[in-house]
């Protein structure tokens, strides 16, 4: 297995509701003319709360400084999992699930925190820029370690120090904070870049506008559904996920489908917002779902996380983590 | 491909069609313009081809991809990707056609859509395809597809089938032979043709992997950012070009660490990369927005040696259709270095990639040169009628295979050498036999130094020295009457006389003999001229007669006879006054003086010796005899330097072999290029001055080279020994010896002579061993020489070639044969074993591995020059 370390240096930034129009045209120009920008690392995710940003520094100069924007202060690097054996195993489990146990809870355990965000093509692991030699050392046995530089990928030598790392404390990983089930399902999808601007004034209302206002969000909320939609625009790669309802406004043939068409259902992590500096949040979900062979997406926003994970397995996700859950307290 | 850029594929077996796609596809027949069909609605694409619009089909949007079924049948199948990842089969203008229907239509459809980036067929097992896609995080990048396959109910539920949209589901296949690349895109990939299991990816992480299907878990893959469109060369099965933006790398498949060579960065990202299929080791690429195809040719490349070679490549760009935009190409598949070419707005170009042309000249006048495939050669015609004169270099050739040059007793015979038919050369060697004669002549009978360099100075030295001159005017001959025409006389001026042939040796000038062989020789209008010249109107008037009524004799010089024998010195006579003016009209020179000098003012000839059709010498000759101290030099400076500025040879009766006579030369050589005839000539001009000129070099070293271009090695070693005995200071040194093994001297008895080495050789000289083995045995130690490796003899240098040595020690009967080559040394530079030349010459002739039993060191094989063959032989 290889892991890749990406060049990007990101920041995660939080916008406002009431503060997306000051940010739109910043916004726009990242999701829709990248040409235009040296940005080649965005993702928007709306929840009702807030727009998540998550951009490189080429790209955050777009953005305008307000006191709407709050930016956590550290850099993020992305680490991508790369199955560099190309064997025809079985492609399940997918997403978060395959690396909760290689990554992610090894990660937990030095008390590192990561941030998730998996996209239609693959999972980026955020990481603080300052606990990389951290990271490294922890995953050097496990993988492979490769560094893109200029974009150029080269093997990146851990530095071998040991000393000074704390000991991982292998503890069970109860969950502690509140779950909660929103009853919309959703989709992951992308589309064709060449499509992208047939569709721009519909992507551009569902991001800023069709939200209803915050009064419908909370409502909406209340009844069950979720306002939550997420765009990302990664190394050229379009990634969406959008609830049901708003698939059925774009055209046929426009956004990628698989062929079983799958839909998922969320689970939400977090009664008030988590902060950056928690760790082991990923893992405690991800690693009950792995166990059970669930595939699921993590999509971390600025308050809370997100996990996707297919309909049809709801109620034993539900049930495994509240099991998980029951015996943590 | 994008959807609105057009791209351009070959019919891999019609050389005639091909399809654009860009929204849809578009089958176009390729044909020369004019014929019947190809009338109405074709479209031109060059001076001499149009095309036919057959087909089109828009039946498959969203195209990211097409590839062409590599199959006869059924024909003009296409895949296409699309960019929702799935792969679709269809066809143009093939309705009918019953296995074309079951396949057309087809589609396979992975699991998780997204963009299908590439497709290629595999080349044996056709019924595989390859389809290269975008990356998903649970998918896999590359599907390979078996269109045979039959719909299987039980992999695609039913109900599953929702987003389809296809109403006929039998047509739909989900389930792909094999998956490759997870969690990866697949930008490019190709199948490769030495084995055709294998499959070359280019995936998104930057990498490039070489997949065997027969064992997937195993790869090969290398780190690098050139990832975009792999291809392999045709004609080269383990070559690779794959590029990233504006760089291609070419990879060896055998060493697929890193790439053999990357070819010089372009400013903008390219767009596509194709070898040649026609024309082995030649990449095209294009780049975004460009009028220019780049050519990459590795001609001299094919098997790169070591990490630290780089291999030649020339590079070029070709601009197809001048100045529009060039959205893509594609090589003919079998039309040398042809290529069809579209632009953004679809307008086409047939293009036809001009071949480079090499071209060598061989050592004997015939060019050869070598354009694509063919190979041409223009060689002289040799046919006897030709025209055209044959060029300097045949000339040279010939001349020196009948041995030109080398007749140094008589040395007119040269020209007679040379083909006898250059009145340059023939007028060359007449003039250096005079001036040998006069040489040596001068040498039997005088035996005085101070003359003797004049003699070779030629004529502009011998009148500048002229002194003590007698001016007579003497009477016409056989009458009483005296002339106004003042004649000098002096020694040298005579010996100017002899030197341009008039008179022979002898105080009395007595143009007689001469006269006499001009008259032999059929050369009336001379012979008349010099005995007018020689104030004998008479001799004249009976050589024009003795003409006249010679055989083919010209019945005008009797005319002409009679119009000499109306001379008069009258000056206001008719005679004069019509002569003067008519004389202009003769066609033959040498009448034409006649009259000049006749009709002219005493002391003012200039008609005469202006007359450039005649003869240098006779004009010196007249000159020397009627103009005075002060005209004279000022006449023959005049004239040299004419010649010299002309390099017409006739001048070197002027020069003489001094500088004056290089400077001749060199005009003469740089006008016809014969550096022959100059290092013959200039050899013979001995005077250590002449010889050491560096042009006089450069001319001999030309030569030599020529001689050894045309393997004329005989011709050159003899060249080299003429040159020797004419300029001893150019016979070479021995530059190679043979040491003792023992002693480590030199066992040659030449270099016995030296200083150091005499004292040793002298002290064993005389200590009175047998003959015999001194010349076997090392001159410094005693030692014996090594043995011939065949008659097992102890090898031995010829003692004939120690000058000087005491006569006992010269075996006569020995000497003769120990001269000959056949006795020299010779051994192999590699396994050290040798023997006499003669035996080892033989034993070659019937083996390749050396004679010493047990080694098997091909000897004459390592020995390049043994394999050329001269091509003179004496």
């Amino acid at each position: 297995m290889e892991l890749h370390i990406l060049e990007h240096s990101l920041k995660v930034a939080s916008i406002a509701k009431e503060g997306i129009q000051i940010c739109t045209h910043g916004l726009i120009k990242l999701a829709f003319l990248p040409s235009k920008t040296r940005c080649k690392f965005f993702s928007l995710t709306e929840t009702p709360e807030d727009y998540t940003i998550i951009v490189d520094e080429d790209g955050f100069k777009e953005l305008p400084q307000s006191e709407y924007l709050s930016v956590a202060d550290a850099t993020w690097l992305a680490l991508n999992v790369v199955s560099g054996g190309g064997s025809a195993t079985s492609s399940q489990p997918i997403g978060v699930t395959k690396i909760a146990k290689s990554v992610i809870a090894p990660l937990a355990d030095h008390n590192i925190s990561v941030f998730m965000l998996s996209t239609y093509q693959t999972d980026f692991i955020l990481v603080r820029e300052r606990d990389l030699p951290m990271v490294m050392h922890t995953l050097s046995s496990e993988f492979t370690l490769l560094r893109v530089v200029n974009g150029e990928t080269v093997a990146a030598n851990c530095s071998g120090v040991t000393n000074g790392f704390v000991k991982p404390k292998l503890v069970p990983r109860p969950i502690i904070h509140p779950l909660s089930s929103p009853s919309n399902m959703f989709c992951v999808t992308s589309l064709d870049p060449d499509t992208l601007p047939s569709v721009a004034t519909l992507l551009m209302d569902v991001m800023f506008y069709s939200g209803g206002g915050k009064e419908a969000g909370a409502q909406n909320e209340d009844s069950g559904h979720i306002r939550f939609f997420s765009f990302s625009l990664i190394e050229g790669y379009i990634s969406l996920v959008m609830d049901e309802q708003t698939t059925r406004r774009f055209p046929n043939n426009v956004l990628f489908t698989s062929a079983s068409g799958e839909l998922w259902k969320m689970v939400r992590i977090g009664g008030q917002p988590l902060g950056f500096d928690e760790c082991g949040i990923v893992a405690q979900i991800s690693e009950p779902l792995a166990t059970a062979d669930i595939p699921a997406y993590y999509i971390s926003t600025f308050k809370f996380d997100h996990a996707l994970v297919p309909e049809e397995n709801i109620q034993s996700v539900i049930g495994a983590l509240r099991t998980n859950e029951s015996t943590g307290q | 491909m994008s959807g609105s850029k057009p791209d351009i594929l070959w019919s891999p077996h019609h050389a005639d069609r091909y399809v654009i796609c860009d929204s849809e596809l578009s089958l176009y027949r390729i044909g020369a313009v004019g014929t019947s069909e190809a009338k109405a609605g074709a479209l031109p694409l060059s001076q001499e081809t149009a095309a036919t619009l057959l087909a089109i089909n828009s039946d498959t949007p969203y195209m990211k991809c097409v590839a062409w079924y590599p199959k006869h049948e059924p024909e003009c199948l296409l895949a296409v990707g699309q960019a929702n990842g799935r792969v679709v089969l269809t066809s143009l203008g093939q309705s009918h056609n019953s296995k074309c229907k079951e396949l057309v239509g087809k589609e396979f459809v992975p699991k998780h859509a997204r963009q299908c980036n590439t497709l290629a067929w595999n080349p044996v097992d056709s019924n595989w395809l390859a389809a290269g896609l975008d990356k998903h995080r649970a998918d896999f990048s590359v599907l390979i597809w078996d269109i045979s396959s039959k719909y299987s109910p039980e992999a695609v539920p039913a109900e599953k089938l929702r987003l389809s949209g296809d109403a006929d589901s039998g047509m739909v296949v989900t389930k792909p032979l094999y998956e490759l690349g997870q969690n990866d895109a697949c930008l490019s990939l190709c199948w490769l043709p030495r084995d055709h299991q294998k499959l070359l990816l280019a995936g998104m992480h930057r990498n490039l992997a070489i997949f065997d299907l027969r064992n997937t878990s195993q790869k090969t893959f290398v780190n690098t950012k050139a990832i975009q469109g792999v291809t392999v060369d045709p004609y080269f099965p383990d070559r690779v070009a794959s590029f990233f933006e504006g760089q291609v790398a070419i990879w060896d498949l055998r060493r697929f660490e890193k790439p053999v060579f990357t070819l010089t960065e372009q400013p903008k990202p390219l767009t596509k990369v194709a070898w040649c299929p026609t024309r082995m080791g030649l990449l095209a690429t294009l780049t975004r927005d460009s009028n220019v195809i780049r050519l990459y040719d590795m001609q001299h490349a094919p098997t790169p040696i070591g990490d630290e070679t780089e291999p030649t490549i020339i590079e070029r760009g070709v601009q197809p259709c001048s100045e529009s935009v060039i959205s893509s190409f594609a090589w003919h598949p079998s039309t040398q270095n042809r290529m069809v070419v579209v632009s953004p707005n679809r307008a086409m170009c047939d293009f036809t990639v001009f071949e480079r042309i090499s071209l060598a000249w061989s050592s004997t006048t015939s060019l050869m040169w070598a354009c694509g495939r063919h190979l041409y050669e223009c060689t002289e015609e040799s046919g006897e009628g030709g025209a055209a004169e044959k060029d300097i270099a045949t000339k040279m050739r010939e001349r020196a295979q009948s041995r030109y040059g080398h007749d140094t007793v008589q040395l007119w015979r040269n020209h007679l050498l040379a083909g006898g038919n250059d009145p340059h050369l023939r007028s060359l060697w007449y003039t250096l036999e005079s001036l040998m004669q006069q040489y040596t002549e001068d040498l039997e009978q005088r035996q005085q130094g101070n003359k003797q360099s004049l003699i070779y100075a030629g004529i502009k030295n011998i009148v500048k020295s002229s002194s003590g001159t007698t001016e007579t005017r003497r009477c016409w001959k056989g009458s009483d009457r005296p002339t106004d025409v003042a004649q000098y006389h002096s020694e040298e001026r005579s010996l100017a006389l002899q030197l341009c042939g008039w008179i022979s040796r002898g105080p009395e000038i007595d143009v007689e003999p001469f006269l006499r062989s001009l008259e032999q020789e059929g050369e009336w209008e001379r012979a008349a001229s010099v005995a007018l010249f020689n104030l004998d109107i008479r001799r004249a008037i009976q050589i024009l007669n003795k003409g006249a009524s010679a055989e083919k004799g010209d019945l005008n010089l009797n005319v002409v006879a009679m119009a000499l024998s109306g001379y008069t010195d009258e000056k206001s006579s008719l005679w004069r006054e019509m002569c003067s003016s008519l004389r202009l009209q003769l066609k033959k020179p040498y009448l034409c003086v006649m009259f000049a000098f006749l009709t002219s003012e005493p002391g003012s000839y200039d008609a005469v010796l202006y007359e450039s059709r005649v003869a240098v010498r006779d004009r010196v000759a007249f000159a020397c005899m009627f103009l005075n101290d002060n005209q004279l030099p000022r006449y023959i400076d005049k004239l040299t330097n004419d010649m010299k500025e002309a390099g017409n040879l006739e001048g070197v009766l002027l020069t003489g072999l001094t500088k004056d006579g290089v400077d001749l030369m060199e005009s003469y050589v740089d006008r016809t290029g014969d550096v022959q005839t100059a290092s013959f000539c200039m050899l013979r001009g001995s005077t250590a001055e002449v010889v050491k000129d560096p042009r006089v070099q450069c001319w001999i070293e030309n030569y030599r080279n020529l001689l050894d271009a045309w393997r004329f090695w005989h011709k050159r070693a003899e060249f080299d020994i003429h040159r020797s005995k004419l300029d001893p200071s150019s016979k070479p040194l021995a530059q190679v010896f043979v040491s003792c093994n023992f002693c480590g001297k030199s066992i040659s008895f030449s270099c016995s002579a030296m200083p150091h080495q005499g004292r040793g050789f002298s002290q064993y000289g005389v200590s009175g061993s047998p003959t015999k083995s001194k010349v076997t045995s090392c001159p410094g130690c005693r030692k014996p020489l090594p043995r011939c490796a065949l008659c097992l003899m102890n090898m031995g240098t010829p003692v004939s070639s120690c000058p000087g040595k005491s006569d006992e020690k010269v075996d006569l009967p020995r000497d003769k044969k120990l001269a000959q080559f056949n006795n020299w040394f010779t051994w192999c530079h590699n396994c050290r074993h040798g023997g006499h030349a003669g035996h080892m010459l033989s034993w070659f002739r019937d083996h390749s591995e050396c004679p010493v039993s047990a080694c098997t060191c091909k000897c004459m094989q390592l020995d390049t020059t043994g394999k050329l063959q001269p091509s003179d032989y004496v």
